[in-house]
């Protein structure tokens, strides 16, 4: 049970915990970590202190590897960089942006950095500045997305780059693995399905959103303004699907979107916050902790490839 | 250089109805997001046989922008 990631890592299973904004602090991370995935928190928008203390905290819940997430389009984010450094932390995944400006010192101070991509060239430029691996998103994922699919997406970054490839978005099961894997992955990252671990620290009325959601409850909003977020659909989506339509403005849309996940993730607002989510919320069912989901996760991947490898590849 | 940026940037990305001059924003006026500009530096590398290093991007507003820097890097016309 062995990939470039796991050797470059430490750990145990080729699975991430998305750095999801809210929902991937401390406990869920560490929880994640101890079960011999990568846990990595998410620093979203928060001050670099307070990322600071929640990578203390984990480090007392767990001697494993936890990772950082950095949202690069948040101007805290040379900050975050730099406390991650002095932190010791090992590894890095980036969103939103490029990481290349912080490249030379993530690399003296011996922290791998693994950018998110949503396209081939963008994989490209990535290994090109030096990443140790790229987290390929396909738009099927909760939160900020791209607009190719993951089945599409995978495959094609994998033929692109030489360093490995982490697959992400629409991944919820052994099933979601076994497939990455036979596309090229060497990991795969998912939010989702953590979204409703036992240690995850949300809001009971948005891990039900989760188990309850269909297959079809997911929207997208804010295609509009260039920044799209899949969600799960409600009465702060609908809303602010008919003011996109009606054309409203960037002010008018943040009025809505203002402090929106926090009241859902913190407050179990489930009304007017944004339960972000990705496609596979359908799949999702139950409530585990995040070593039942690794364990039972990596299970069904084997069954699954020896089985279908008995019967396709004779 | 400029007309040369412009074509490459039409054929790359499906401008060719829109008018490109060398002032044009990428974001406003073209509607040109991050991925694109990616593709657009990696079709720039074929073409001119130059690197761009990714942090330069962000040095790059308007398409003007992008022949200066070609320029600059010792591209021929």
């Amino acid at each position: 049970m062995k990939s470039r990631i796991t050797e470059l890592l430490g750990i145990e299973y080729p699975v991430f915990q998305g750095g999801m904004a809210w929902v991937a602090e401390h406990h869920l991370a560490a929880a994640v970590s101890e079960a011999g995935g990568l846990g990595i928190i998410g620093a979203a928008s928060a001050p670099a202190q307070v990322v600071r203390e929640e990578i203390r905290k984990a480090r007392e819940l767990t001697d494993k590897p936890v990772g950082v997430n950095i949202m690069l389009m948040n101007p805290n984010a040379p900050e975050v960089a730099r406390m991650v450094i002095e932190e010791g932390v090992k590894v890095v995944t980036t969103g939103a942006g490029n990481p290349v400006k912080f490249m030379k010192e993530f690399k003296e101070a011996g922290v791998k950095v693994i950018p998110v991509v949503a396209s081939v060239a963008m994989a490209r430029m990535m290994e090109r500045g030096g990443a140790d691996a790229v987290i390929a998103e396909g738009m099927e994922s909760g939160g900020h997305i791209g607009s190719i699919t993951t089945m599409a997406l995978l495959p094609q970054v994998v033929d692109a780059v030489k360093i490995p490839v982490i697959a992400a978005g629409g991944i919820g099961d052994g099933r979601g693995l076994a497939a990455a894997f036979m596309l090229g992955a060497e990991a795969v990252q998912m939010g989702t399905r953590f979204v409703v671990a036992q240690e995850s620290i949300v809001h009971t009325n948005y891990k039900e959103k989760v188990l309850k959601a269909k297959d079809i409850d997911s929207e997208i909003t804010g295609t509009s303004t260039g920044h799209p977020i899949r969600q799960i659909r409600n009465q702060m989506s609908r809303e602010y699907l008919r003011l996109e339509k009606e054309g409203a403005g960037l002010e008018e849309l943040e009025k809505l979107t203002l402090g929106s996940l926090r009241r859902a993730v913190m407050d179990g607002d489930v009304v007017s916050g944004t339960l972000m989510a990705g496609q596979i919320a359908g799949l999702v069912k139950k409530k585990q902790s995040c070593r039942e989901m690794i364990e039972e996760i990596m299970d069904e991947a084997q069954g699954v490839l020896k089985k279908e490898c008995e019967r396709w590849a004779r | 250089m400029f007309e040369k940026v412009a074509e490459l940037l039409k054929e790359q990305l499906d401008l060719e109805t829109v008018e490109i001059r060398p002032d044009s924003s990428f974001k406003e006026d073209l509607g040109v997001d991050s991925l694109d500009l990616f593709e657009l530096v990696m079709a720039l590398e074929d073409e001119f046989g130059v690197e761009i290093p990714p942090e330069d991007l962000e040095t790059m507003n308007t398409v003007g922008d992008v022949a200066e820097y070609l320029k600059n890097k010792g591209v021929e016309e």
